[in-house]
């Protein structure tokens, strides 16, 4: 990752002192359900990383970074892999192939893209936030969250 | 299938087995959680079982809601025999966290685990994968250690259940802890755990937890609790604790608010960040609940507002709201408003000082050793400071002189009931009804203590220094003890689902009642089927929670009452109404007492007898419960239930009522239907 990356609209979680994570994964929860009616680790398109120790939460979203590697990497890209007019990449889930390549090209720790690899080969697919592109509202997982930590930058 | 995932693991420790078995056995008939749990026990256990022994059973469940995203569905249950009530017997005890939904990412609805294993092992669960593992690495670890080792042995993510030193050491009020500091604690589980060899279940799922209806999942996430959804900054505060154990703390400290369980839309326990250790220098990080505020000071009980238990259409708000300081303004004009909202306050009691650092020290040990807070506060440091100001420790050689205003003498006495040190670690460990039977209870356990007045008469208030009621519990919400403000209509009813019970049943059925009800019968509870009636729901709503599964911070909601038919069927799809869910409360309370029938001896005398000599203290206003009164109320609650009036034993028509004449024919096989 270098200081001149350039990142497009994305979901950002705010300091604790504006709010503090709650720990509830309810934007796991709600990301999987607006995108597929099924709750699941493999499903989710951002992460909690919980710290069991001292209960400081942090949730990592994509940073929809503007020369968005993980695009460039894709086999399909522009099937698979598409970018919507303002730049969001996104997966169609239909015609991805759960290679992982984009997983691979993330450029953050832990990469923003879900891609469970012990997951069947058959179900084995790369998500990654699309910003809810096709919601009015925006992202579900800030509009949801019960203490309001997460916002649009 | 929605909700459900559709199998429940049988783990056999003693031969490494692992089996399924399909969900759809029990449910929807049991529903989920307590409900199925207290089925399989009944199918699956027999008379003469101790919490120790290989043929213990220990059942874990997680219910339709958990995992779905639907609020509090992430609570879930273990059921077994108890340790740690007095006698042994079956009891259940909840847990949060996110092990329950993890549970079912893997598919897995629950697990039922028998043996015991013949080295140190613990149970991991990858997807449908389950291994017993070698767990000499992570014996003699404490809770937070070990949840780390897991960590770094199956990567992060891994959600896990793990008991301390007080579990491998068969503390009887051992804990099992999740992430969070969550833990099942109540019933002694930790210790069955330690017993049966069995250290942790680690636990990483991938798959899929479906709900059926998504849209009105996403109503009841907007309406159950009325969620604040606004900001919850960490705060700087500069006092902590309440009533007359508010302390200044030089300073401040900062507070944070955090949800218990996975997919809640609420935040009710409160996170302390950067507080002292008592293990090296370092500061950490701390969950407080309820009973935990009083660890920092105790020199005054707990206060009650009528509010807390009775409630009008206009003044009601759910106890979620309590310790992130959201409740609701009040509504003036409630003609009851006055009556409603003017707090009560508790005895003076003078256990201990307030002393931050001390209370976090405390509080500390007990999340890392994995003991039960409550038995540690309200029970083992109040014992001691009572006993000690008695006289009755003159004899007794800790080590250490008893000191319960003193850091050192709080650790040293929790290492050495923990590591069962010394002559009287192993005493201890045992929780305190049995030891103080041990030192002998008529010294040890029933001497008055003499520092207790009430504020509201300003009379000594004579309540014996061990603080025990029915099944080796201490006083909750009953008038005495911890928690003792509540009114005689309050204390008659909580007494009287505890004496139905195995356990301290307010973790979990908290009373409540309408004030319209209260005015009707509050002169005279112990003839009112009114009261009754507030109980069955109580008790039934209890169970309900438990198996749906959903919280007693958000339930019950009397001016909502199909809050969580409304929960299960957005779940699974089934059409459910509250009085379809009563019913199969009803059921699970049914399998719960035929439990406690066949195979630990229950009837009428047994637990009238076990209540009721509790009842003679004296509660902050002097009264106490005569005993053709107490009678009284039991012919009425048995009558409601469908029990004998001599035995306490549901007849058969009850049994059959609730589709259990299966358990009818078992019970009268070995004489235990009433004639």
């Amino acid at each position: 990752m270098t200081q001149t990356r350039e990142y497009g609209r994305r979901v950002q979680q705010t300091p604790p002192d504006y709010s503090l994570c709650a720990g509830c994964n309810s934007c796991e929860v709600i990301c999987c359900l607006v995108h597929g009616g099924a709750v699941s680790p493999s499903r989710r398109r951002l992460t909690v990383r919980r710290d069991i120790r001292t209960m400081m939460h942090t949730v990592y979203s994509c940073q929809h970074c503007a020369d968005h590697p993980c695009y460039d990497k894709c086999p399909k890209k522009g099937t698979a892999m598409k970018l919507t007019p303002d730049g969001v990449a996104y997966i169609d889930e239909s015609e991805c192939i759960g290679c992982g390549l984009c997983h691979k090209a993330c450029v953050f720790d832990p990469p923003r893209i879900n891609y469970v690899k012990s997951a069947p080969k058959e179900t084995r697919r790369a998500r990654k936030c699309d910003m809810c592109f096709e919601r009015p509202e925006g992202p579900a997982c800030v509009q949801w969250c019960p203490v309001r930590c997460l916002f649009v930058e | 299938m929605y909700g459900y995932v559709g199998k429940i693991a049988r783990i056999d420790l003693t031969d490494g087995t692992v089996t399924e078995v399909p969900t759809s056995k029990y449910v929807p008939e049991n529903i989920g959680g307590r409900g199925v749990c207290n089925r399989i026990f009944w199918d699956e256990s027999r008379p003469g079982v101790g919490a120790f022994d290989p043929e213990s059973i220990l059942i874990y469940m997680t219910g339709p809601t958990t995992g779905t995203g639907i609020p509090t569905g992430g609570r879930s249950v273990f059921t077994g025999i108890s340790p740690n009530s007095f006698p042994e017997q079956y009891a259940w005890s909840g847990i949060g966290g996110m092990v329950g939904a993890e549970l079912k990412f893997a598919g897995w609805d629950g697990f039922i685990i028998t043996g015991r294993a013949e080295k140190r092992t613990y149970v991991c669960i990858e997807d449908g994968r389950i291994e017993l593992r070698d767990a000499s690495e992570l014996w003699g670890l404490l809770v937070h250690p070990c949840q780390r080792k897991l960590e770094e042995l199956h990567g992060e993510g891994v959600q896990s259940m793990v008991i301390g030193p007080a579990g491998e050491n068969l503390m009887r009020n051992a804990s099992i802890t999740t992430s969070n500091d969550n833990v099942a604690a109540k019933s002694g589980f930790g210790a069955v755990f330690g017993s049966k060899n069995l250290k942790a279940i680690a636990i990483r799922g991938t798959g899929d937890v479906r709900p059926h209806d998504i849209e009105k999942l996403f109503e009841l996430r907007l309406k159950m609790g009325n969620p604040y959804m606004r900001p919850s900054p960490l705060r700087r505060e500069m006092t902590h604790g309440m009533d007359g154990n508010e302390i200044p703390v030089e300073g401040g400290w900062l507070r944070g608010q955090v949800a218990c369980s996975h997919g809640c839309n609420q935040h009710c326990n409160r996170l302390m960040v950067d507080m002292k250790s008592a293990f090296g220098d370092g500061r950490i990080n701390q969950v407080e609940k309820c009973v935990g505020i009083f660890a920092y000071g105790f020199q005054e009980d707990c206060s009650w507002t009528p509010i807390q238990n009775y409630e009008t259409e206009r003044n009601h708000f759910l106890a979620c709201k309590m310790l992130s300081r959201e409740e609701p303004a009040p509504d003036k004009d409630d003609p009851h408003f006055e009556a409603l909202f003017t707090p009560v306050r508790g005895d003076i009691t003078n256990y201990w000082k307030p002393d931050f650092d001390k209370g976090s020290v405390m509080m500390d040990m007990c999340n890392e050793y994995g003991i039960d807070k409550w038995d540690v506060i309200v029970w083992f440091m109040t014992w001691l400071s009572m006993a000690k100001k008695e006289g009755l420790l003159d004899d007794i050689d800790f080590g250490m002189e008893v000191d319960v205003e003193s850091e050192e003498f709080v650790k040293y006495f929790l290492d050495m009931i923990t590591y069962r040190r010394g002559k009287y670690g192993p005493i201890f460990a045992e929780g305190m009804a049995r030891a103080v039977r041990a030192l002998g209870k008529e010294k040890y356990g029933d001497t008055i203590y003499r520092g207790r007045y009430s504020q509201m008469t300003g009379e000594r208030i004579d309540v014996p220094v061990s603080l025990e009621t029915a099944w080796g519990q201490s006083y909750h919400w009953q008038g005495r003890g911890f928690e003792a403000t509540i009114n005689k209509p309050g204390w008659i009813a909580t007494s009287l689902e505890l004496m139905n019970s195995t356990r301290d049943a307010q973790t979990v059925a908290h009373h409540h009642e309408k004030y319209e009800n209260y005015l009707e019968y509050k002169d005279d509870p112990c003839h009112s089927p009114l009261l009754v009636e507030s109980i069955a729901l109580d008790e039934n709503k209890a169970e309900i929670k438990d198996s749906v599964t959903c919280c007693d911070w958000q339930s019950p909601d009397l001016y909502w009452p199909e809050m969580e038919a409304e929960m299960y069927t957005a779940a699974t799809g089934i059409p459910m109404t509250a009085e379809l869910l009563d019913e199969a409360a009803e059921r699970s309370r049914l399998l719960f007492r035929a439990i406690l029938i066949r195979d630990f001896g229950r009837d009428r005398a047994m637990e009238v007898n076990a209540i009721f000599p509790t009842m003679l203290y004296p509660d902050p206003l002097g009264q106490t419960v005569e005993w053709d009164e107490w009678n009284d109320l039991v012919d009425i609650y048995y009558e409601r239930r469908g029990y004998a009036a001599a035995t306490g034993w549901p007849t058969r028509a009850t049994y059959e009522q609730y589709r259990l004449g299966d358990v009818a024919d078992a019970l009268e096989r070995i004489g235990k239907t009433p004639e």
